[in-house]
């Protein structure tokens, strides 16, 4: 086994996003306010010695207007000498007053400006840190950095070679959370280090041809059900948003979910090769003087100390390693290959529920399986498609730097509709005289085995109960390093009348899109293909199916996001079938049926490629 | 009435924050409550806190110290 690694970064923000703008503060706004620049300094100061003290060292991550700043510059380069701290360069934190004078715009994330703007303004902070520190940074990093820009780093200053890339799912929900102003989406990535490609910073290179030439962190460490639900910002590594979830004590300012979370990412490592990793960046607004939110300075100071006093125990203990960020892309590239997937089976540490999840991520897919739902695979990024979009001024998409999905069930719905309507979803649904049920309905458990280069999930068996018959169903879901496909066995037993069959269904009702709101389906094929003939649907809202017996696959292609989704069986007795949406339901149908019985199993293949 | 601004901390409305929603609040200094400026919620500063309790029943394992993350049978 090995050590779990974090990393910590700080930054020194000189006017600090949220201690600037604050509602209603009564003071005109004014980025180069002298109180707000010492401030801002001091709680750099401050988040540098608490990491110290407790053993531990750092990333500073120099922001452009920090760049003019001689003391923060001095502090770095003896942090530097003193800790081994390593000095980066972030591109976060460009307003300032240099900043704003020179480019006359208050645009401040690097992935939306045009791209010829990215590189003018990247290359004016990386020559600035150059004539500073005398070389170029070894890491960098911002909420989000697109492939377009990354591929420019990369070819421009060779040296990169670790960049904070992406915040894991923050998209509609933090848009929606900061009550519709915050203009930026990214949900869709991966939640922990991966390598991007070239062609898309969400989906990871498959091998050293689609290597981006860095290796990627997220910007923090994310629970991975309650940041899917709710807002991430409340939920990851940073002490002080779970201050702003609220979730600590307000006798004691305690807050052992914190701990919680950094053990539950501890645990992972049992899911992939013995790595487990984590990610601190807190930023100086949030510790800023005037308290934030309902918390005071001093419960936002306690709950940094009390945060990384945490990981600095867990280093005494020997059972961590703190890393900068160059150091940990190292290690990152020696311990992972490009194939080797990232795994979390994840259980609720909030709710008090055992809702548990399972979140798989390579360079083919980004998948969840929920046990809560009986198995049922409730999000579903196509990475094999390797989706060219261009994020910023200029693109289709200035703001949208989401990877789409063909299942989200937060936004699509999922098994539970009002009134009319499918959600996106890959279950199972079974019937037996007259009456239906769907393995969503089944609450269960899964079990992670490893098997060469098969990550398996074994769930517990669920009971089906109908009038006149009861038996069990247990499924197990099989993921193949570097396959591209999701393989789902059923296996029925325990039947109440061992001479019953019942009618089985296995599929998936899917879309794409990458917020709450539906896309046009037209141009989507939907296909049926048999041995000696084909089943066609041209989408055209008009709830048409299309079956086949024998079927050898169903599959649909959509042509919007360069994918093609299919499943088959091997089973001859399997009949395939299509199903279009209609208005009300923007979605399409992939399934199999089939008649089962006692002791009798099923099994389908989902894959995913590129299609253009 | 003059202008409102911010009371002594940057309280959020209790009753947007369950609905997912971060809105700092204003504070009415004749009338001594904070209100809501996208819906209808006012309070004083202690209903605010009071407010923000409730905001947390569903942490029913806030206080929980977790020590086992899988359900597999120990070994």
């Amino acid at each position: 086994m090995d050590k779990f690694i974090v990393n910590i970064i700080h930054r020194p923000e000189m006017a600090p996003e949220y201690a600037e703008k604050v509602t209603g503060n009564g003071k005109k706004e004014d980025i180069g306010r002298k109180s707000l620049l010492d401030e801002s300094l001091d709680i750099f100061k401050i988040q540098q010695e608490i990491a110290h003290k407790n053993g531990l060292k750092t990333t500073i991550q120099m922001t452009y207007a920090s760049l003019f700043c001689e003391e923060v510059v001095e502090l770095a380069k003896q942090d530097h000498e003193m800790y081994g701290d390593e000095i980066a360069l972030s591109l976060l934190g460009l307003p300032c007053k240099e900043f704003r004078e020179k480019y006359k715009t208050k645009e401040f994330c690097i992935w939306m400006f045009s791209l010829e703007d990215k590189k003018a303004i990247v290359d004016d902070v990386f020559g600035k840190f150059r004539n500073i520190f005398g070389c170029y940074p070894e890491s960098t990093g911002s909420y989000y950095l697109d492939a377009e820009l990354i591929n420019y780093i990369k070819k421009t200053y060779p040296c990169v070679k670790c960049a904070v890339a992406t915040c894991w799912e923050e998209g509609p929900k933090a848009y929606h959370t900061c009550n519709n102003s915050w203009y930026t989406f990214m949900d869709g990535g991966p939640w922990a280090p991966w390598i991007p490609s070239k062609a898309n910073t969400h989906a990871p290179a498959a091998d050293e041809a689609e290597d981006s030439g860095i290796v990627a962190i997220p910007h923090l460490s994310r629970d991975l059900i309650a940041s899917y639900d709710g807002n991430g910002s409340n939920f990851g590594t940073h002490p002080q948003n779970i201050l702003r979830g609220m979730i600590y004590d307000t006798d004691t300012w305690e807050f052992p979910y914190l701990y919680n979370l950094i053990d539950q990412y501890r645990d992972l490592e049992k899911y992939n090769n013995g790595y487990a990793y984590n990610m601190v960046f807190v930023g100086p607004g949030w510790m800023n003087k005037m308290g934030r939110w309902e918390a005071p300075y001093e419960l936002l100071k306690k709950s940094y100390e009390d945060g990384l006093a945490y990981y600095g125990n867990l280093k005494k203990e020997g059972l961590l390693e703190d890393m900068t960020m160059a150091e940990f892309a190292d290690h990152y590239r020696q311990k992972k290959t490009y194939q080797e997937p990232e795994c979390a089976l994840w259980r609720d540490i909030l709710y008090g529920s055992e809702k548990q999840l399972f979140w798989y991520c390579d360079p083919y897919m980004r998948a969840c399986v929920n046990m809560d739902q009986g198995g049922a695979i409730v999000d579903l990024r196509n990475y094999a498609a390797k989706l060219k979009w261009p994020v910023g001024i200029g693109t289709k998409h200035i703001t949208d730097a989401s990877y789409p999905f063909l299942i989200q069930e937060k936004y699509r719905a999922g098994y539970f509709t009002h009134y009319a309507g499918e959600g996106t979803i890959r279950s199972a649904k079974v019937a037996y005289q007259g009456e239906e049920a769907d393995l969503c309905q089944c609450r269960t458990k899964a079990h992670f085995t490893q098997d060469g280069k098969n990550r398996i999930l074994t769930l517990d068996p669920v009971e089906i109960e109908f009038s006149a018959l009861k038996f069990k169903v247990q499924s197990i879901v099989s993921f193949e390093e570097g396959s591209s496909e999701i393989r789902i066995r059923r296996v029925l037993s325990n039947f109440s009348d061992p001479a019953a069959r019942v009618s089985w269904k296995e599929y998936m009702v899917a879309t794409y899109g990458t917020t709450e709101y539906p896309e046009d389906m037209t141009g989507i094929t939907l296909g049926c293909d048999g041995r000696e003939s084909e089943e066609l649907l041209q989408y055209q809202y008009q709830c048409r199916i299309r079956e086949m017996a024998g079927a050898e696959k169903v599959w649909a292609v959509i042509p919007q996001i360069d994918t093609k989704v299919s499943i088959e069986t091997d089973n001859k007795r399997a009949q395939g079938y299509i199903q279009e949406g209609y208005a009300f339901s923007p979605m399409f149908t992939l399934g199999y049926s089939i008649e089962l019985g006692d002791k009798e199993e099923f099994s389908t293949c989902l894959r995913l490629e590129k299609e253009n | 009435m003059s202008q409102a601004g911010k009371g002594k901390l940057n309280y959020r409305c209790p009753s947007c924050f369950m609905r997912d929603l971060d809105i700092d609040m204003f504070y009415d200094k004749e009338k001594k409550e904070y209100y809501c400026i996208r819906c209808q919620y006012t309070g004083t500063e202690q209903d605010v806190l009071e407010k923000n309790e409730i905001a947390r029943f569903r942490y029913k394992a806030m206080q929980i110290r977790y020590t086992k993350f899988d359900f597999d049978e120990p070994d």
